[in-house]
């Protein structure tokens, strides 16, 4: 395997008992990139980014982190890694502050505390505190600043912005964009299609343990289904466009009104389009749920 | 490992001052009484001999009563391994698997400590909280005994009683650790732990009066503890042979400590498997 990948998985495989969470993940995170994992409840999303730092263990595959083998050099890999569980829990004796530099501690003292302080004014979070008294969102704000705080090369985060508010999470995709920027490469999981289109490079989607798709953010918007809504100025014969491959009509309002998808390329449509007499025409993009969805239909 | 060694025994801070306080006390308490008890030595014999025997037998030798071991034995050290064995038994049940069931642990091992830097940094914690919940029990006998006639114990000889149940302890702890790794939840590896604890003292207990248990009695750990008999003579053969089994099941642990899945929500567990059986479903 070449170290141009931050993460590599070949056939990756994990099953509790009868059930198999990974039935063979191949993936592929380039270093620098923002790399969006998706997949509905169950898919193998954590398990996955939990085989990635040793804490269970794959039972078949091959799997690289920054070029190391989690199990065979666990505290290597975590050294270089930040990581958000998908759940997070934390010693509820202590006050956040207390937390932070206790987790600190254990990285050996590597963060700077400034960079703490000004990661908590911009998540407006008071690290006086008590962790038990934090509420979902703020314990989320806590989880995002222990992964980022030592300005780790390899961001896992699982559901990152789960439990924010709509505020708080754009700064939280602002921090994470900006630690690509510092460098750092990002593997994030969420159910959130549109922060993962808005941040993502690349995009991954995993079903039932296996990987579905792996593609570029823009080309898997634009290479799918569209929507193309059409105003004629009379009413016309609309069976010639019907015919067209690729071509399916959504809804018909009345003889002038259409609104087709489109499904590959959009050549044929606007040549026979061009005998017709068009008002208005309207493309629509689908948003990347829609995709995700159409992969789950 | 030292940041996870002080911020466990930390963690135990509290229990180790209540349960050692607290014992303390009773300890010192009971000393006091000794005096008293031995000047009424003849009259109390005889009505501890109309005693049923199967009463007694769980409290050493009665005859021994008004003499230092028999006294401390019967008053304390008897069903001190009860008391402290219990708690001892949830405390190591926690120690890895506690932090397991409230997801702690996920988070603190993606930090860069090693599975075997975090286990012995705990089990150290564990053992320094015995030691020193023992040690203020020491203190408490050194103070008590001034005056009365224990006094004629010497220092070293007061903390045999307190190594034989070190020993005893160490054993039950280390089980219920190695259990809270094997069994699928903390609470079902103290249950397992308590009711072997019980069953040793019963099996013990009651293989001093039926014969027909003497022979599985050397299976029981409680027949190498020695409690207050070991200011007679303390058997450092027994006590090794708790403290060797208690490394032992230490070992065993960190074994399947290195090997197991960090589980969260149930991953890993009996309960999960069962299910999967039923309703077969992805686990994220």
């Amino acid at each position: 395997m070449v170290d141009k990948f931050a993460i590599e998985t070949q056939g990756l495989l994990k099953s509790y008992g009868n059930v198999q969470a990974l039935r063979g993940v191949d993936l592929q995170v380039r270093l620098g990139e923002i790399f969006g994992f998706l997949g509905p409840n169950g898919a193998g999303k954590t398990t996955t980014i939990r085989c990635l730092l040793d804490l269970i263990r794959p039972n078949g595959g091959v799997l690289r982190v920054l070029g190391l083998d989690p199990q065979d050099d666990p505290v290597a890999v975590r050294k270089r890694v930040g990581y958000l569980p998908g759940e997070l829990h934390m010693e509820d004796n202590l006050n956040v502050e207390g937390v932070l530099r206790f987790l600190n501690k254990l990285r050996g003292g590597k963060a700077d505390w400034d960079f703490v302080l000004h990661l908590a004014e911009r998540l407006d979070l008071d690290l006086d505190i008590a962790v038990k008294n934090l509420s979902k969102g703020n314990k989320q704000k806590v989880g995002l600043i222990q992964a980022l705080m030592h300005r780790p090369e390899l961001l896992l985060l699982d559901e990152p912005t789960f439990g924010l508010d709509p505020l708080i999470q754009q700064e939280a995709l602002r921090l994470v964009s900006e630690a690509r920027h510092s460098g750092a490469t990002v593997f994030f999981s969420s159910h959130i299609l549109s922060e993962v289109e808005a941040i993502s490079d690349r995009v991954g989607i995993i079903r039932q343990g296996v990987m579905t798709e792996v593609a570029e953010t823009s080309v898997l918007v634009n290479r799918s289904m569209r929507r193309v809504r059409l105003r004629f100025k009379e009413p016309v014969d609309t069976t010639p466009l019907e015919a067209l491959a690729g071509i399916q009509v959504l809804l018909r309002d009345s003889d002038q009104d259409l609104l087709l998808q489109v499904e590959g390329e959009m050549d044929g449509l606007i040549k026979a389009l061009a005998a017709l007499p068009i008002l208005t025409m309207e493309t629509e993009r689908p948003s990347l749920e829609e995709i995700f969805l159409a992969y789950y239909e | 490992m030292a940041t996870i060694y002080l911020y466990t025994l930390g963690r135990l801070r509290g229990a180790i001052l209540g349960w050692g306080i607290g014992l303390a006390l009773l300890g010192g308490y009971l000393i006091r009484f000794y005096d008293t008890l031995a000047e009424q030595g003849v009259e109390l014999t005889r009505m501890i001999a109309a005693y049923p025997k199967e009463l007694m037998a769980f409290f050493g030798d009665m005859t021994q009563l008004f003499t230092p071991a028999g006294y401390l034995h019967t008053e304390f050290f008897s069903y001190m391994p009860l008391i402290l064995g219990i708690f001892i038994a949830s405390m190591a049940g926690g120690l890895l698997a506690g932090d397991e069931e409230k997801g702690t642990l996920d988070l603190v091992l993606s930090y860069p400590i090693s599975r075997r830097r975090l286990f012995v940094g705990r089990v150290c914690a564990l053992i320094s909280a015995i030691l020193a919940i023992l040690f203020i029990i020491w203190l408490s006998f050194l103070v008590a005994v001034r005056g009365t006639l224990l006094e004629e114990i010497s220092l070293g000889e007061m903390a045999f009683p307190l190594l034989s149940l070190g020993g005893l302890l160490a054993f039950f702890g280390a089980l219920g650790l190695l259990l809270s790794l094997l069994l699928p939840s903390q609470r079902a590896a103290t249950m397992f732990t308590s009711l072997l604890l019980f069953s040793s003292f019963f099996l013990s207990g009651m293989a001093t009066i039926d014969e027909n248990l003497e022979a599985y009695d050397p299976y029981s750990p409680f027949h190498y503890y020695q409690g207050g008999n070991a200011l007679n003579e303390m058997n450092w053969g027994w006590l090794g042979i708790l403290t060797g089994l208690a490394f032992l099941m230490i070992l065993l642990a960190w074994w399947r400590f290195e090997r197991r899945d960090i589980r969260v929500a149930g991953e890993g567990g009996w309960r999960l498997t069962f299910r999967s059986r039923r309703t077969p479903t992805a686990v994220d």
